[in-house]
């Protein structure tokens, strides 16, 4: 009998958050196992409560982030969980696998209906590292069992990806809206296409994706490296930089959690039945 | 004037290539090909002197191509007749396009201010499908098209026509 809900974090040839994911996981007082890519049996006996696809470079990002991994057999199962119900994340290249999988915004079972493009930036390509701000859609918190602790507050979190530009098909931007979940923003809140605080040029300054029900969300920021208040560089402005500060004055900086461990935290009190 | 192009492949097994391959031959094992091949596809827009402006371009920026692990070629696009080739393959090239790149948009704006003449540069991945004798032109770049566009989480795999753009254009002259 389990103790505490299981949540599966999935390893491809090529992730390299699983670790931190699954400690994230067990620090909001969950279970977590890490399976790999091609331990379908083993994940499908085990029964998980719940679903991650950490971030990373699976199969090195051949033929385009996420391709491959979607049409893995693993994914077969995940995809029929995500529709039973069971809340899924998937991180940055797990939210580019979700996308492949056409799992978000999964308005048509199965099909392929946004993209992770490559970042559009004036003046730069390719791979972008850093912190931005984002904040979470009033729906998404009421639906989204990953947010519901998330608040109207800003949150900082890092991003490091090459292709992170949420793209609709012209036919679908009247309904991309319903599907936002989580947008860029700037220190103060205040939304706006404009790089850095949109880093990568996403439709609608999306930076998570969610399913119609809630459950699947696809996110390109990190919030398993900011699990811990340590993880905040010193700069960061506002409520959360406040909250550094009052840790480190307290002599409670080690433990306390910053903002990434909202996003597990809401999991654990989702299964506790308190969202 | 018109626009030169070029190919550039590893001089090594091409591992997305492989990938890919490797992939269908798992999940779509009835409309494989026999042979994949990979390019990175460079479009060059009305360059002043043609191909001499083109080759001075890429021997100066080895991010375009790297001689110590990359080959490049000029195409023409328009020069070879569609059916099966010598080796009785049948061939056919799909090349894909991002919508929206960066890339192609910085390196335009990079050649522009190194004075070079020429009005921009695209860049795309140019895939060359081959099928043993036996198969239609016609048969083979339905296939292509199938493999190629990923509409579904189980159909297609080397475009995502969301964000690119996919051109079946006239076989290649390589």
């Amino acid at each position: 009998m389990k103790s505490a809900p299981l949540v599966a974090v999935i390893q491809f040839p090529g992730s390299n958050c699983e670790y931190e994911t699954a400690r994230a996981v067990r620090s909001s007082g969950m279970e977590s196992c890490i399976y790999r890519w091609n331990q379908w049996r083993e994940l499908k006996n085990s029964r998980p409560d719940a679903y991650v696809l950490p971030g990373g470079f699976s199969f090195q990002d051949r033929i385009r982030a996420g391709a491959v991994a979607a049409k893995e057999r693993i994914m077969d199962l995940v995809f029929s969980e995500a529709a039973d119900g069971k809340p899924v994340l998937g991180i940055c290249n797990g939210a580019q696998i979700l996308v492949e999988s056409g799992m978000v915004p999964g308005w048509e079972k199965g099909r392929i209906e946004t993209a992770l493009a490559a970042n559009h930036i004036s003046g730069r390509s390719g791979y972008l590292s850093g912190w931005i701000f984002l904040r979470t859609t009033a729906r998404a918190q009421q639906i989204c069992p990953w947010l519901g602790m998330t608040g109207n507050g800003v949150i900082p979190l890092p991003i490091a990806h090459a292709e992170g530009r949420f793209v609709f098909s012209e036919e679908n931007h009247y309904r991309a809206e319903s599907s936002a979940a989580l947008k860029y923003c700037d220190a103060k809140g205040t939304e706006s296409s404009d790089y850095p605080i949109n880093p990568n040029g996403s439709f609608l300054n999306l930076a998570g994706v969610m399913n119609e029900h809630g459950n699947v969300l696809a996110m390109m920021p990190h919030p398993e490296r900011a699990f811990w208040m340590w993880q905040l560089p010193p700069w960061i402005p506002g409520e959360w930089g406040d909250r550094r500060d009052k840790s480190l004055s307290s002599g409670s900086h080690a433990a306390a959690k910053g903002p990434g461990s909202m996003f597990f935290m809401s999991l654990a009190d989702y299964f506790r039945g308190e969202r | 004037m018109k626009d030169v192009s070029i190919i550039v492949s590893l001089k090594s097994p091409d591992p997305a290539a492989m990938t890919a391959m490797s992939t269908f031959r798992r999940i779509y094992p009835a409309k494989c090909p026999d042979s994949l091949l990979r390019y990175d596809h460079w479009r060059f827009m009305n360059p002043g002197q043609g191909t001499e402006t083109v080759s001075g371009i890429v021997s100066r920026y080895h991010d375009i191509v790297n001689p110590n692990k990359q080959t490049w070629s000029y195409i023409d696009e328009f020069s070879k007749p569609s059916g099966p080739s010598d080796d009785g393959m049948v061939w056919i090239d799909v090349l894909v396009t991002d919508r929206i790149d960066s890339v192609s948009e910085n390196w335009t704006a990079i050649l522009r201010r190194s004075s070079c003449e020429i009005e921009g540069v695209l860049c795309s991945v140019l895939w060359r499908f081959g099928f043993a004798s036996g198969i239609s032109c016609d048969d083979a770049r339905n296939r292509v098209l199938d493999l190629t566009a990923s509409t579904y989480r189980d159909h297609g795999l080397l475009a995502n026509p969301v964000s690119q753009k996919i051109d079946l254009p006239a076989p290649l002259l390589i």
